[in-house]
């Protein structure tokens, strides 16, 4: 399915024989990442699966801006990104990408209004309007009434729809989420889930990391990472465990 | 942008408190010390000018020989120029006048009042050559002075002390129990240099000090004589010309020392000024060392908050903060809390002053210095402290950041 669509719409993430290689004081090496390719087109729901230390979050650094490969290349929609300055990739983080971290990433001193419009500031939006979307988002993710109170007053399920209204606020292209579940009950983890399946289906692309099985099968391809290799790339369906 | 970033930066100081408001006293006290020890010199410097223009500056002072024992030299010797000598001297040119005293410590008495004194055997041109006025009464006269007649004229501390609100003028006062008449008052001065009472003073004829307060071996000589030149310009000249006209008086042989000293009251000024002006540098430099430590507080609370607001800046970063923009906000936060920390002990500075003035009696001013100061130091201490951490914050890795706990 992935191949059908490649012909007919322009990829947004176009990665292309990367690799990462960490090079420790010492003279030591270590290659994370060995020759990954692989397109997404918009409106994908990808899931990248692996074990720990396999390099999915190496991979998720490098989609996301925050980190270079070592070697290939990484074309966000369309335009390479290895040849960019720092406050090129910045720009692009704040524009193009939303991210979803494990742990939320909240600034737990700040009311949810201002964590949910921070990334507005660096596009230069005024105060009035940046809390104005805040509130738009938090309606969106079923937060509405919340906007004045601080993130230690509210459930770890609700922090993270709030780092989700966060990562949307730029109308950005792509979300990236890393282990979003991974510090949530199950059954919370599945509210989250329908959370990205309901926004997937409203267009936005995602790209998560997981571990669990249960998450994964929201998504409709996985991209499965082993000892830094790309082990599959197909349906989520379509994947048996002992194919690896 | 501007003013997100001063707005970012606010609200994250204002986040703790306690931590912010401590670290803002370091810069507070060092600000207020120095506006404090600023305007101390200042008040020193201009206590200094008024005592100075009280006593005239076109003074010259003739006190006696300096001693000498082993060619080494030590206190004042005994005294060497006599009524006589500085009598000579009104004659030279461009000498207004000259005077002389002697003195005597004594314990003025009218009823049961009583006050020591300092009583001050002189001439009628002495209060030309001091700048005193007469308040009330008459001076004493050139033959007052000739028949030793015992008048006395009072400073205003004597008229409160002794008389309170009675006139004593033509009242009697005992001085080591001779009866002197009051004739005159004087017009109150204030305290001199030194903190002293410049109005406990009475003035009496020499010769009647000698004859009635103050018995001498030597009983027409001067402790010291006074000569007011007509203008400060011809100090140097009139010194001259009396050091030879009293070498010649006193037959001394060429290549013998002086055995008097004559000192120009301008030189003194110019003395007394530069030791007060030393002295001011020195407590302002000694109240910036507290500026100094306040500012390293700054740069010490910055550092911990960097470290301590690591996950922040990755998540920033993540979120499309330029560095540029994660920089600035750091430095924006030492410079808010080293200006508000200078603001605040600019005023307790102005306000301490104010009320150490009032409590020692004496006129504090205002200075521009002050400001100049404070704004200063806000501005420096901000960025100079503000800097490391704020590019230490800027350097950090987004993703070693958000890997932080
Ligand atoms: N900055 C780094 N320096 C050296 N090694 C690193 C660095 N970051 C990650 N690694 C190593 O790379 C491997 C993959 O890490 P990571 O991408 O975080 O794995 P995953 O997210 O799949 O658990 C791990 O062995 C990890 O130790
Ligand atoms: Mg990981």
């Amino acid at each position: 399915m992935a191949e059908k669509l490649k012909q007919t719409v322009e990829p947004v993430i176009e990665v292309q024989d990367i690799c990462k290689t960490y090079f420790m004081p010492g003279g030591m090496s270590q290659s994370v990442l060995k020759h990954v390719s692989f397109d997404v087109v918009p409106g994908e729901f990808v899931a990248i699966m692996g074990h720990s230390g396999s390099g999915k979050s190496t991979l998720m650094n490098i989609l996301g801006c925050l980190d270079r490969p070592t070697s290939g290349v990484y074309k966000l929609a369309g335009k390479a990104v290895s040849d960019k300055t720092d406050a090129e990739l910045a720009n692009i983080r704040g524009q193009e990408i939303g991210f979803v971290f494990q742990n939320f990433n909240l600034l737990m001193k700040r009311t949810i209004a201002d964590n949910v419009s921070l990334p507005l500031i660096y596009q230069g939006v005024g105060e009035a309007e940046r809390y104005e979307r805040a509130v738009r988002m938090l309606h969106k993710v079923q937060l509405n009434g919340y906007e004045d109170r601080l993130p230690t007053q509210i459930s770890g399920g609700m922090q993270q729809r709030v780092a989700i209204a966060r990562a949307l606020i730029n109308n950005p292209k792509i979300i990236f989420a890393d282990e979003p579940t991974g510090n949530l009950d199950s059954k919370t983890s599945d509210e989250i889930m329908d959370l990205f399946t309901d926004l997937n289906k409203q267009g936005i692309t995602i790209v998560l990391v997981t571990h669990e099985d249960d998450v994964a099968d929201y998504a409709k391809r996985m991209i499965k990472i082993g000892d830094g290799q790309k082990i599959y790339d197909g349906l989520r369906t379509e994947y048996q465990k002992d194919e690896e | 942008m501007i003013g997100q970033i001063l707005r970012e930066a606010w609200i994250s100081i204002t986040a703790y408190k306690m931590r912010t408001f401590l670290t803002m006293l370091g810069i507070m006290i060092g600000v207020a010390a120095v506006v404090l020890m600023v305007a101390a010199g200042q008040t020193v410097q201009n206590e200094i000018t008024k005592t100075f223009d009280s006593m005239g500056t076109n003074l010259i002072i003739i006190g006696p020989g300096e001693t000498v024992s082993g060619g080494v030299r030590g206190g004042r010797g005994r005294p060497s120029v006599s009524f006589d000598d500085v009598e000579s001297l009104r004659s030279l040119k461009d000498i207004e006048t000259a005077s002389y005293i002697v003195n005597a410590a004594v314990q003025a008495v009218y009823g049961s009042n009583n006050y020591g004194v300092n009583v001050y055997g002189t001439t009628p041109e002495y209060l030309t050559v001091g700048n005193w006025e007469i308040e009330d009464g008459i001076m004493f006269s050139e033959r007052d002075l000739k028949s030793g007649r015992p008048y006395v004229v009072i400073g205003q501390t004597i008229v409160d002390e002794l008389f309170g609100l009675q006139n004593p003028i033509g009242k009697t006062i005992r001085l080591k129990g001779q009866p002197f008449t009051v004739i005159g008052t004087l017009r109150e001065k204030g305290d001199g240099l030194m903190g002293d009472d410049q109005d406990n003073i009475i003035l009496t004829p020499a010769t009647t000090l000698r004859q009635r307060l103050r018995s001498s071996p030597r009983p027409n000589y001067s402790n010291v004589a006074f000569v007011k030149v007509t203008s400060e310009d011809r100090m140097e000249s009139v010194a001259n010309r009396i050091e030879y006209q009293l070498r010649a008086r006193h037959r001394l042989k060429e290549g013998t020392d002086n055995d008097f000293t004559v000192r120009l009251m301008t030189e003194m000024v110019e003395k007394v000024r530069s030791v007060g002006l030393i002295l001011s540098l020195l407590l302002a430099a000694i109240a910036s060392i507290s500026l100094i430590v306040g500012s390293i507080g700054i740069m010490n609370m910055m550092l911990v908050s960097v470290t301590e607001r690591t996950r922040e800046i990755g998540t920033r970063k993540a979120l499309g903060a330029p560095n540029k923009w994660i920089m600035f906000q750091f430095l924006a936060e030492s410079i808010l809390i080293s200006f508000i920390g200078s603001f605040v002990g600019m005023f307790l500075g102005v306000i301490l002053s104010q009320i150490g003035g009032y409590y020692f009696g004496r006129e504090v001013p205002i200075s521009v210095w002050s400001v100049i100061i404070s704004v200063s130091v806000a501005v420096i201490v901000g960025i100079v402290s503000g800097l490391m951490p704020a590019f230490k914050a800027m350097k950090l890795d987004p993703i070693e950041a958000l890997r932080f706990q």
